[in-house]
């Protein structure tokens, strides 16, 4: 198993694709975060401590490029006819999901503790510059749950990738549901949101839309871990069996 | 029983069905250790579908295919075992020749010497460390031959391995492949160009529609053209 983890990280070490994602993750996280801090000095409902917890938790905005990352990483092989390579050096096609989860985790984490540190840097640098208070509480809780959120992220990519197998038609099923569709079923169920994976993310990190509930950071976690699961499971039972021609 | 274990590939009453076409219908032929087995027929005969069910790439809706006696998904070490040179091998585009190899190596756990050996096998050496997207066709060819080789197999499969080497690339092939055999080893290789694989094959297996028309040995007085026309007619 350990090998085969290895090799998916060689090669995604040397994908440009996978360098390209990695590198505007953080960049992504700073200029949201660079938002926050600009948007500190207009009026808002929100109190003072929560707006600076919030630019603090722009480091979530990762999300996207984890995501990404995850469906190249099973769905950009099926698009170039690589899949075919690795299922004849690892014929147990669950192996090599499973290897491709670890790896995307593995590759997640580090995106998503880089981008974490950025938007702290640039989080503090911004808000001592605009004179507003540089921490409040909550902040190394926003920080640590955006990490574990943006990790899950991948490895979300890596199954939905290997359960629609087509890359861009997954880019798009993701970006639809993630940016769009989740958003627009919290704003009009609020009740419904906190039970989607999205609203499961969310509740990892603490972060809520408007008045919508979350479920406790923990269940939040569960439930996230349950629908990467089903996932990865459904993608074994059908996408995973079919003919590679 | 016996003699059967013997072979390197043994395909039994092997069927693949897309819908309602039948595109393998009840094949069955063994492949001798030793030998290069030229497999033969008409586009759409059903070569490549039976290549890949071998393979474990493509599930057989009835009948079996074994490698050294086990199905490919049940090998313990597949890289080691067969050797698959598919056709118009796929590879990253954005990846070196290297990279490509050492995933694999690295996935199959072999020597990390074997890289540099099997692209020196194949004359890529100097290209190794460029992107695949560059690649021309006869160089990806014989990238896919050092894929094929990583694992230092006793059995070759090869479909349209040819396509797209230049007429140098063609002799170095038909001499490797040569070179292989002697050296006790298996080569199945599916072709259009009969009168390149006559040179060194030894045996025939002629399939149309699905089913085999042909299997037997080639002698050095037969010619391959006349068995082949005769059979599909």
């Amino acid at each position: 198993m350990n090998r085969l983890i290895r090799a998916e990280l060689l090669r995604a070490r040397a994908s440009r694709t996978v360098r390209t994602l990695a590198v505007l993750a953080p960049v992504t996280c700073v200029l949201w975060a660079g938002l926050g801090v600009a948007l500190m000095g207009t009026d808002g409902p929100l109190p003072a401590d929560d707006r600076v917890r919030n630019v603090y938790a722009m480091a979530q905005q990762a999300y996207v490029f984890t995501l990404l990352l995850g469906i190249s990483g099973t769905a950009g092989e099926f698009r170039h006819q690589t899949i075919t390579w690795r299922f004849l050096v690892t014929p147990d096609r669950g192996r090599v999901v499973d290897a491709k989860l670890a790896a995307y985790g593995i590759i997640g984490l580090a995106v998503a503790a880089v981008a974490a540190l950025a938007t702290l840097a640039a989080g503090a640098l911004l808000l001592r510059l605009g004179g507003h208070p540089v921490t409040a509480p909550g902040v190394p809780a926003a920080l640590a749950g955006a990490v574990v959120t943006v990790t899950g992220y991948g490895l979300l990519g890596v199954g939905l990738g290997a359960l629609i197998r087509n890359q861009t038609t997954a880019v798009v099923v993701a970006m639809l549901w993630f940016m769009y569709a989740d958003y627009l079923l919290t704003m009009l169920l609020p009740g419904l949101g906190r039970w989607l994976p999205a609203g499961a993310a969310r509740a990892l990190a603490g972060m809520s839309i408007g008045d919508a509930e979350l479920l406790p950071a923990w269940a939040g976690g569960a439930l996230f871990a349950a629908y990467v699961l089903a996932i990865v499971m459904a993608a074994r039972l059908i996408a995973l069996r079919r003919d590679v021609a | 029983m016996h003699r059967r274990s013997m072979s390197a590939i043994t395909v039994t009453h092997l069927s693949k069905s897309f819908g309602r076409v039948r595109a393998v219908d009840d094949l069955s032929f063994d492949v001798e250790r030793g030998t290069v087995t030229a497999f033969l027929g008409p586009n759409g005969a059903g070569k490549t579908t039976t290549l890949r069910m071998i393979l474990g790439l493509v599930t057989p809706t009835w009948g079996s295919a074994l490698v050294d006696g086990r199905p490919y998904r049940e090998l313990a070490d597949p890289l080691a075992t067969v050797g698959a040179v598919l056709e118009a091998a796929a590879f990253h585009p954005g990846l070196t020749a290297r990279v490509h190899l050492e995933t694999l190596r690295t996935a199959a756990g072999l020597a990390p010497e074997r890289v540099a050996h099997v692209l020196e096998q194949v004359d890529l050496t100097e290209a190794a460390d460029r992107r695949v997207g560059g690649f021309s066709l006869g160089m990806r060819q014989r990238l896919a031959l050092a894929g094929a080789l990583l694992g230092d197999p006793g059995t070759l499969i090869l479909d349209e391995p040819a396509n797209g080497l230049d007429p140098a690339g063609v002799h170095w092939l038909r001499g490797f492949l040569r070179a292989y055999a002697l050296q006790g080893r298996t080569v199945l290789v599916s072709t259009h160009v009969l009168a390149e694989i006559q040179q060194i094959a030894d045996h025939a297996i002629i399939i149309s529609e699905g089913q085999a028309v042909f299997t037997g040995p080639l002698t050095p007085g037969s010619d391959l053209e006349e068995i082949y026309l005769e059979a599909i007619r």
